[in-house]
Parts: C-alpha cells; sequence; structure tokens
C-alpha cells in the first residue's frame, strides 16, 4: 500500500465539520486524490454528537483553549442513583439545528444519494411559554396556529387576532409579488415586529408567535429577512407529509450528516485520519507541503480547512438538560398521517423570564426538545437544548427557563434533570475565503435553523479544488452506487 | 420453492464488517455476494454496501452489508458505521498473528458501542494458504507442516470465540469454503426479536421502532413501507 508521503495529494481537507465533510461527498466521485484529516479523534468538528464520556474530555479540551469557538463549558451531574443511564446511551449535539423541508441540504442530499444512510424525524410544534401572572398558578405552553387549518382550529386567540394572522399569513406566502412588495419595502430594515404592528396591527402577543416562527436569536430579525424566513417556514410545510415544516436527522443532527458525508468520501477513495493535525504548512512551495502531527510529511496541491480564528465575542449561551421523562404531551402530532415528531420547539419571549436580581431577559431563550426517538437518550427520558444569546445573566436565565419549563410541563410531579451541560458559542464575522491553493471555510453560524448560506462555500470549495475540471449540472448529483439499492425496488 | 404460497417473513439485518486491513473482508463479502473471487484485489474503494438474501426454512434475512470503506486504515472508522448492526464479521487472516489481536480489540470495541445482542462472528480467513484441506471438509487440527502458512491456531481462536459467546469459523474467499455457511449461521442465530418486523419494548436499540418515525425523502417510494408485501 502506498504511504502518504509517496502520494501527491489533489487535495487535503483539514477537518470534519459540516462544510468539509459535505465537499468530501462533493469529491467523493471526482478521481481526485483526497486525504481528509481531524485533529479531533470524532467526527463533525462544532456539529459534533457525543456520548457523555465524550462530553468530559470535549469540556476538559475547552477549559484548556484548544477549541476556539467554545469556551465556559461545564458539567453538572445529580449525586447518586438517578436513572441517568450508561455515557454511550446519549448522543447530546452541539449543533441541534433543524432543516426546513425546502432547504437545499435536503436536495443535495437527496441528488447526491447520501440521504438513504439518514434517518431523518419530523419536528412538531412550535409553542410559546406563557408566565402566569399569579405565581401561585402554573405557567403554560401555548401552541403556535402555523398553518391556516391551524389558525381556524386554535381557541387560543381572539377571532380579531386570527384575521390579521391569515392575512398575513396569505401575504407572506406571495409576498415577493406586487403589489404586497410595495407594503413591505419601505420597512424591509426596520424590525419585523414594527411592520407586523403598523401593516397588521398585530398586538404584542401575535408580534411574539410570528418572531419564535423566524428563530430569530435576538428577536429582532428585520423586516426582508423576516419574511424570508416565515415564507421558508410556510412553503416547508406539507411538503415530506402532513403537518411538519421541519426535520431532524436521528442520533445527533448535523453531525450524522458530517459522519455519512465523510463515509461517502471514503467509499470514493478518500483516506481518513481522524487524531492527525496539521502541525506546520508551507504554503510558499507549489505543491504545498504539510507535516503532520502523526509525523508524516505530505505533498498536496490544494489546502481546505477552517479559517483562522478571526472571532469576535458575541455568541451564544447553551444549556444540554437531560431529563427523566419522555414528555410525551409535547409530541403529539396534530395531523392525521403525521408521523410521530421526535423534536419540539419552546420559546420563552423576552421579558418572560427573569433573574434572582429581578432582571427580565432582554432576548428570547428557544428551547429544541428532543424525544429519545432521536437516538440521543434512552427511552423514557428527553433532552432540552435550550440556547440564548450571550449577555450577562444568560446562565443563570437559562437555568430559570429550565426550571420554568418542568413546572409547566410537570403532571402529578415535576421531570428530574439528571445531568446538565452549559457552554457559550462564539459567533464569528469571518467569511469563507480562497487565498492562493488554501480555502479557509468561515466557522459556524450559531442560527438555531440549517441555514443554506453555508451550502454556497462548499460549492465555492468544491470549484476551487476541481478547478477547470467542475462540471456545474454535476455538483452533488449521483448516480446509486452498485449494489445501494433495494432489489426489491427493481422488481416490484 | 415456496411451500405452501404464503410468503415467507422477510427481514433486513446490517451487518458490518470489521478487522484489520487486507485480512480478506471484502473478498468475503463479494465471494458470498457474487460467487467471485479477485486474486491481488486492490484495497477497498467503491462500496458502499451490498445486500444478499439468505433463504432460511421460516425466514428470509436480508443482509445489508457494510464494507469499511478503507477506514479501519487509520482507526477513523465513525460511530454510525456500527452502531444499530444487528450483526458485525470480524476477520482475521490466519497466516497473521497481529490480525487476531486487532480482531479481539474489535470485538471488545462492539461490546461496548453496538446494539446489546449483537451477533458476531469471529472468522479466520485465507484457509487456502494453509496445509488443511481448505475446500474439504474438516476443520483440521492447526499445524505447523512444511509450506503451511497458518499462524493462529484453530484452538486458540475458537476458544477466546467460545469464551466471549462469538460464532467461529475459519474460511477461504478465494476457494469458497466456509463462506455461506458464516452468513447462514449468522442469520440463524439473529434473534427472533431484534429482526426489523418485531415491535414493542426492547426492540427499541435495534432499529425497529423508527418506521413510524421515519420521514422518507423520498416521495411515496419507501422501500420500508413494503416490508411483509407479498412479491
Amino acid at each position: 500500500m502506498e504511504s502518504l508521503a509517496d502520494t501527491l495529494w489533489d487535495v487535503v481537507i483539514c477537518g470534519t465539520g459540516l462544510q468539509q465533510s459535505l465537499l468530501a461527498l462533493a469529491l467523493s466521485r471526482s478521481d481526485k486524490k483526497v486525504l481528509h484529516i481531524d485533529p479531533n479523534d470524532f467526527y463533525g468538528g462544532a456539529e459534533a454528537a457525543f456520548s457523555l464520556q465524550e462530553v468530559e474530555s470535549w469540556v476538559e479540551k475547552v477549559e484548556t483553549g484548544k477549541e476556539g469557538l467554545f469556551r465556559a463549558a461545564s458539567v453538572e451531574k445529580l449525586e447518586g442513583d438517578t436513572g441517568l443511564s450508561f455515557p454511550r446511551a446519549y448522543s447530546l449535539a452541539l449543533a441541534p439545528q433543524l432543516i426546513h423541508a425546502r432547504s437545499a441540504l435536503l436536495s443535495q442530499l437527496v441528488s447526491s444519494r447520501a440521504y438513504r444512510q439518514v434517518e431523518f424525524l419530523a419536528v412538531g410544534s412550535f409553542s410559546i411559554f406563557k408566565p402566569s401572572p399569579d405565581p401561585s398558578q402554573h405557567s403554560a405552553l401555548v401552541r403556535i396556529p402555523s398553518t391556516r387549518e391551524d389558525v381556524f382550529s386554535t381557541t387560543a386567540i381572539s377571532a380579531k387576532a386570527k384575521r390579521g394572522l391569515m392575512k398575513f399569513l396569505k401575504f407572506v406566502l406571495d409576498y415577493e409579488s406586487n403589489p404586497q412588495t410595495d407594503t413591505w419595502h419601505p420597512h424591509a430594515d426596520a424590525p419585523l415586529t414594527e411592520f407586523l404592528l403598523k401593516e397588521f396591527k398585530m398586538d404584542k402577543e401575535l408580534q411574539t408567535y410570528i418572531i419564535t416562527l423566524t428563530l430569530s436569536l435576538d428577536g429582532k430579525i428585520n423586516t426582508r429577512d423576516g419574511l424570508a424566513v416565515i415564507r421558508r417556514h410556510l412553503s416547508s410545510m406539507g411538503m415530506y407529509g402532513p403537518g411538519f415544516a421541519a426535520l431532524y436527522p436521528k442520533w445527533g443532527g448535523l453531525s450524522e450528516i458530517a459522519q455519512v458525508s465523510c463515509r461517502a468520501g471514503a467509499v470514493g477513495g478518500a483516506v481518513y485520519m481522524l487524531g492527525t493535525g496539521v502541525k506546520t504548512m508551507n504554503d510558499q512551495e507549489n505543491p504545498v507541503v504539510i507535516e503532520l502531527t502523526s509525523g508524516d510529511t505530505i505533498k498536496t496541491r490544494k489546502v481546505v480547512r477552517a479559517s483562522e480564528n478571526a472571532t469576535d465575542n458575541t455568541g451564544i449561551n447553551r444549556l444540554v438538560a437531560i431529563v427523566g421523562s419522555p414528555l410525551k404531551s409535547l409530541f403529539d402530532s396534530t395531523v392525521e398521517g403525521a408521523p410521530t415528531p421526535a423534536v419540539a420547539i419552546v420559546a420563552f419571549p423576552a421579558g418572560s423570564l427573569s433573574t434572582a436580581a429581578g432582571e427580565a431577559s432582554q432576548s428570547p431563550v428557544y428551547l429544541s426538545v428532543h424525544s429519545s426517538d432521536t437516538g440521543e437518550c434512552p427511552a423514557n427520558q428527553s433532552v432540552l437544548y435550550f440556547t440564548t444569546v450571550s449577555e450577562p445573566g444568560s446562565q443563570e436565565l437559562l437555568r430559570r427557563a429550565l426550571d420554568s419549563f418542568l413546572a409547566a410541563v410537570a403532571g402529578d410531579t415535576v421531570p428530574q434533570c439528571l445531568y446538565k451541560l452549559e457552554y457559550q458559542q462564539r459567533q464569528c464575522s469571518a467569511r469563507s475565503q480562497a487565498s492562493g491553493s488554501i480555502f479557509g471555510f468561515a466557522p459556524p453560524t450559531s442560527s438555531l435553523a440549517f441555514d443554506d448560506s453555508t451550502l454556497q462555500s462548499v460549492h465555492d470549495a468544491w470549484k476551487m479544488v476541481l478547478d477547470d475540471e467542475s462540471v456545474e449540472e454535476d455538483y452533488l448529483t449521483f448516480a446509486d452506487r452498485e449494489g445501494a439499492m433495494d432489489d426489491d425496488e427493481i422488481y416490484d | 420453492m415456496a411451500d405452501s404460497g404464503a410468503p415467507k417473513p422477510s427481514s433486513s439485518v446490517k451487518l458490518v464488517l470489521l478487522g484489520e486491513a487486507a485480512v480478506g473482508k471484502s473478498s468475503l463479502v463479494l465471494r458470498f455476494v457474487n460467487n467471485d473471487f479477485q486474486e491481488n484485489k486492490e484495497p477497498t474503494i467503491g462500496a458502499a454496501f451490498l445486500t444478499q438474501k439468505c433463504n432460511l426454512p421460516t425466514r428470509t434475512i436480508k443482509f445489508e452489508i457494510w464494507d469499511t470503506a478503507g477506514q479501519e486504515r487509520f482507526a477513523s472508522l465513525a460511530p454510525m458505521y456500527y452502531r444499530n448492526a444487528q450483526a458485525a464479521l470480524v476477520v482475521y487472516d490466519l497466516t497473521k498473528p497481529t490480525s487476531l489481536i486487532k480482531a479481539k480489540h474489535w470485538v471488545a470495541e462492539l461490546q461496548r458501542q453496538a446494539s446489546p445482542g449483537i451477533v458476531i462472528a469471529l472468522v479466520g480467513n485465507k484457509l487456502d494458504l494453509t496445509n488443511d484441506a481448505a475446500g474439504g471438509d474438516g476443520e483440521g487440527a492447526g499445524g505447523d507442516g512444511e509450506g503451511d502458512a497458518r499462524k493462529v491456531t484453530t484452538e486458540e481462536a475458537k476458544s477466546y470465540a467460545e469464551e466471549e459467546g462469538l460464532l467461529f469459523f475459519e474460511t477461504s474467499a478465494k476457494t469458497g469454503y466456509n463462506v455461506t455457511e458464516v452468513f447462514t449461521a449468522i442469520a440463524n442465530a439473529i434473534p427472533e426479536t431484534s429482526l426489523k418486523t418485531a415491535r414493542g419494548p426492547g426492540a427499541s436499540s435495534a432499529a425497529a421502532r423508527t418506521e413510524e418515525q421515519r420521514v422518507n425523502l423520498n416521495g411515496p417510494r419507501d422501500p420500508n413501507a413494503k416490508e411483509g408485501c407479498a412479491c
């Protein structure tokens, strides 16, 4: 077998985050010699999913500053025998993003045939946390009506509000045509909430419903972006089945897509090395000379990696909690024939939570609840992912959100929190770009729904690697490999 | 050969291949699936997975066989590779003792990582390089005779397999000796309860309950929706 040093590689891809992995998938039928390495001993980079054991070593690494994007990570376990299962029974996702049915990621996974190895689950209801004005009463979760059928049948809002909501939903579906554009263009850069108030006379509560559907982290999304996101949501509804607009890959979200893409790369002949990074790189030479941390020195025409850290300080706080209850009421399917959802979204609007010092929350807190169907925890437990913009007091507010949520869903007993992981993730303004033989991917965004702009830089990197050999129509469009087709499918 | 006209129940089983590079993992599968053997085969690329049916008297098992795609070379197999597998074929080269050590590592890894109840078969390949009558009729006692390349005795591997509760075979992908037997033995050892047609508690870790939740991205042509249809 050839040694690493004897090969002139066409490209060395460093890191197995989603973008690098999708690039490996895109190159998997290209005859290019691909060496795909990752300094981590796991796949997925900032989109990885971890067993509890792996969480521990990751937290240690974050604490030593070796995970540039992340900081302030800590784990808290309930003492004693709490019903927490063995560490490998869990798979906690660093990037539990939901994927809208209209996302180009899904169509690319289908056209590249990689989707056959991923199990997709439905994302169910979106709800709002409504604090009770009377502290002796339970707070409530109110489901957001997000289709016309929902709006008709809901009892949560008045008839007048229903008319306003209906009018808005109709408007959004065709918001890019005339005369709708005349209505929103003057407000394009103003906050969506303002537009909803001025043009649709929506009260605060209805505004909150709409903002929640945008999943805007700070709640201040502008009208242009907001309308685009709402339209994506509405037009995704029903695309792959009744009653849901978004999907989630089983076993840890985007991590699974990264692994499947890397496997496709390997099947296409790429060489994979985990636990191996770049020690030194000389890109003044052509080909580029790289010394790997494994001690090998290799030569390659191109290099694709994560951009040099250009982090700024804004970002998000996360709290991941494992609770000892299946939280069944959150996973009802409301529409006949709909698959049982495995994920439910809950928003805690700005102002609905407060710190012990009485400071009200300035930004929304979002919660993604995952049932054991996601494969992220054993049966009869659930995983809760809380996210909010990093601000002073964010960590405390996330803990408040956790307590408030558990109290709001409590039946006879309040579900117990068995395990907590907390961390901060920085957001970066760096852009993906090529310079000479090197392509750098911007760090992933911290948005809650998959952002298709991520895919553009994968496409750019692919063009850079293939150079004049790239054929646009062939991008991520492959036939099934021999044997992958079910023979029943052929004969039926 | 249908005996009564009623179709036998049919189930899919994910089977993963594991073992050191160059022990003949892909060759075993190619022998089983295509009844073919290629001398001096290139290291594996190109196979995502292969499928092959195994007909048992009371049911049909359809193996979905996952090849490592060479990712074992630098210890870079992803968890998704062996997670949820209901069967594993751990292969060593019986002319190469280090490959048995590697095989034992894989067995330990599967016992930690994979679904409880996974059926593991330990297979010593390249029996044709020994003096045993490969293609003949016996598991000859491992010898050290002239021209015999065997370095791992049958007894050593077999007693290890017994201790760990593994199925055990010595095979030759080249002659085809014992290859079908391995897969038939695995098919027979798969417990009825871990098959996809099974429902209910206990089966959840073995991909049995997923059908109701799974969203199909490929329109109504869902291969999983047709389980149990008449053919």
